[in-house]
């Protein structure tokens, strides 16, 4: 059983290279789409090891909220605006990226060596696995200059946190989960509307162009 | 009863938010904003009185729970709430009135500022750090619209900055409460609610390592939104784009929410982790930040943003205070965060007020306010002697207190520097003030008042009189609030 787990696990942290390269905003959305997938495909397999029902709400809610609904609302909010523009200045490129994410998921692993974990439903690699997402959805965010990109960092790293929830916390109490997955729909809800926001008063969602306010 | 009570006090703002966005004339706009927070306001200090009285004041079990560490909070989002919400009336008005805002955008406003203060309510009333979390997480994003209101390229940058640096910030405090569930898993077994009651109870069996994770992990991520340095750097451009109302609340409220955050999770890992290396963390990051802020501060032209560095020191010295762990200084800590909220709120009012009628944040383009505008003058000059900390004003009192109870107890590093620190930050906020108060009057051309409306002048002369109030008297239910908060800091 452990095996399917820990291949889902591995597949939630490739599919975070996606949008660490991905250079047109759709692609970045998509790859944030198909992680969330996988991740409520984990939660799925845990629930079918461990029985507990509030991991198969746990699922769902991670397909409606994280695979549908954010990946729709940054599509709607976007489109027609700067949702399939090719981003053309960054400031890491493609191979740099790549070699820093590596090391940023090694980061992840070394640091869930650290920590005394009492074993619920996964083990340390998923913790490692998690912290990893965690810290590469935080340097997506800080590598690109465009908004939207930034905001599929945040959200990139909130799955993260998801996977961080299931290994850390897999019994606190669902209330709770459900109050992190409003938090996370609104917050993503108003970042989109920033960012359209933003294409229409500035031109562009290039955040590097924001630089009136200093001092 | 005191169940009914809190879910009250919760419904109230969320009903308010729901009856503003239906609202059309501007007059049920204000009618609410006003109502629901007086209501929220006798509501708040019914609780608090329980509190105060010995009670612990819960509801769904320990979902939501009221001591005095959240109840020190309670106080500050419940009176600085109303009188922001009542500023906000004269504010806006006479920019629908010099139609720089539209009706629809009123209604948006003030739906959008009864949800943020909803928030807020919740991060103060929250039993469960999971709740905890999503309430002080959930500041940003009712405020960041706000932030962006005018609409502008500067205010959309400034929101932008605000949202993505403490949503980032918030998600490594999130970590941090995962660290701290997981330590609790150590003692407590797999699955637990979560609250602060079941964890205080075995906070010292708590694993010693993963305390003093969680907590650095959470003062990190909080303190970006708390606005300590080096994570400050979103503040000064939100708490200066912001409508003047809502700056009020960002600077003298939403501050105190996400210390909240991290002063909860002080509580809960200190006994495992060991108080004195916890309270070194709060140190530096507290004594950091008030040198950067006091930094910015000289070279400062933009009187919002000036009051948005006051805001980075006073949060600093917050820190300071519960990081001496001396019982008098943290006690002046939690005085430190009240008459902050009040005075920062003061002088947002105020200097609103002036940017109504001199539409510039340039401290050298006002000048001559005492005979210009002499009602609000009377509030700038002694807001600013109180907010930098002069006698006899009430963050003189608090100030005091930090200092010489660092200093009693024989930790001369930390009162030095900060009193150093306090002196040039002191200068540096009365000197500019000065000169736009007492300045050659603009023009030579006497004799033309500025009107302003009275719902912009009376909030400020309420915070005023607390302001001055609270430096003679710290009325005695206040003092056992704030001692039993500085009791649970203490360990």
């Amino acid at each position: 059983m452990d095996l399917i787990e820990y291949a889902l696990a591995g597949v939630v942290l490739l599919v975070t290279f996606w949008p660490l390269i991905a250079r047109r905003i759709r692609a970045a959305v998509n790859g944030y789409s198909f992680q969330s997938w996988t991740l409520a495909a984990l939660c799925l397999a845990t629930f079918l090891q461990s029985g507990r029902w509030h991991l198969l709400a746990m699922a769902l809610s991670t397909v409606v909220v994280k695979a549908l609904l954010i990946p729709e609302v940054l599509r709607r909010q976007v489109r027609e605006t700067v949702y399939d523009r090719r981003e053309t200045r960054y400031y890491v490129g493609v191979p740099s990226a790549l070699l820093l994410g590596a090391g940023l998921s090694v980061a992840g692993f070394v640091a869930a060596r650290q920590l005394p974990l009492v074993r619920d439903l996964l083990g340390e690699p998923v913790l490692g696995v998690a912290i990893a997402v965690v810290l590469l959805g935080f340097f997506i965010a800080v590598a690109r200059r465009d908004a939207a990109m930034q905001l599929t960092g945040l959200l990139v790293a909130e799955n993260g946190l998801l996977l961080l929830g299931l290994v850390l916390g897999a019994g606190l109490p669902m209330l709770v989960d459900f109050a992190l997955f409003l938090d996370v729909l609104v917050g993503a809800v108003v970042m989109g509307f920033l960012v359209a926001r933003m294409h229409a008063t500035v031109g562009s969602t290039d955040t590097s162009e924001l630089t009136r306010l200093r001092g | 009863m005191s169940q009914t009570l809190i879910l009250l006090l919760l419904a109230v703002p969320l009903v308010a938010a729901a009856v503003s966005w239906l609202a059309r004339p501007p007059v049920v706009l204000y009618a609410v904003a006003a109502v629901a927070q007086v209501v929220v306001l006798a509501l708040a200090l019914t609780l608090l009185a329980q509190v105060v009285g010995g009670a612990e004041p819960h509801a769904f079990g320990h979902w939501l729970a009221l001591d005095h560490l959240g109840g020190v909070v309670l106080l500050i989002v419940a009176t600085v709430g109303l009188t922001s919400s009542v500023y906000s009336i004269g504010y806006l008005h006479h920019e629908l009135t010099e139609r720089a805002v539209r009706g629809e955008e009123l209604r948006r406003y003030f739906a959008l500022l009864h949800l943020f203060l909803f928030t807020m309510l919740l991060s103060a009333l929250a039993g469960n750090l999971g709740l905890l979390w999503t309430a002080i997480a959930g500041t940003t994003i009712a405020s960041a619209p706000l932030v962006d209101f005018y609409g502008s390229r500067e205010p959309l940058e400034a929101a932008w900055k605000y949202i993505v640096l403490t949503t980032a910030g918030s998600m490594v405090a999130l970590v941090g409460y995962l660290v701290l569930y997981q330590a609790g898993v150590h003692v407590l077994g797999i699955s637990y609610d979560f609250s602060f009651s079941a964890l205080s109870a075995v906070a010292p069996r708590l694993p010693a390592a993963a305390a003093v994770t969680a907590f650095l992990l959470v003062l990190v991520g909080f303190g970006a939104k708390a606005g300590l340095a080096p994570m400050h750097t979103w503040l000064p451009d939100a708490h200066s784009q912001a409508p003047s109302p809502i700056c009020a609340l960002l600077s003298g409220v939403e501050l105190n929410c996400a210390m909240l955050g991290i002063l909860r999770a002080f509580a809960l890992t200190a006994p495992a982790a060991g108080a004195e290396r916890l309270r070194l963390a709060l140190l530096a990051f507290g004594v950091l930040s008030m040198l950067v802020a006091v930094v910015f501060l000289v070279s400062q032209q933009d009187f919002k943003r000036l009051l948005a560095y006051s805001s980075i020191e006073q949060m600093g010295l917050v820190a300071v205070g519960v990081g001496t762990g001396v019982p008098l200084a943290v006690f002046g800590a939690m005085l430190q965060m009240v008459n902050h909220a009040f005075g920062k709120s003061l002088m947002f009012f105020a200097t609103g007020n002036l940017l109504l009628r001199f539409r510039t944040r340039a401290i050298g383009s006002v000048t001559g306010l005492v005979r210009d505008m002499p009602a609000t003058a009377i509030l700038l000059v002694p807001g600013v002697l109180a907010l930098a900390g002069a006698p006899p004003f009430n963050v003189f009192v608090s100030e005091f207190a930090i200092v010489s109870g660092a200093a009693a107890a024989h930790q001369l590093a930390p009162a030095l520097i900060v009193a150093a620190l306090l002196v040039v930050g002191f200068l540096a906020l009365v000197w500019p003030f000065n000169r736009m108060a007492f300045g050659a009057a603009p023009g030579g051309a006497g004799g033309h008042r500025a009107t302003v409306n009275p719902m912009a002048l009376l909030p400020a002369y309420l915070s005023l009189t607390v302001v001055v109030g609270l430096g003679f008297w710290v009325p005695s239910p206040l003092q056992a609030l704030l001692s039993g908060a500085a009791r649970t800091l203490t360990p």
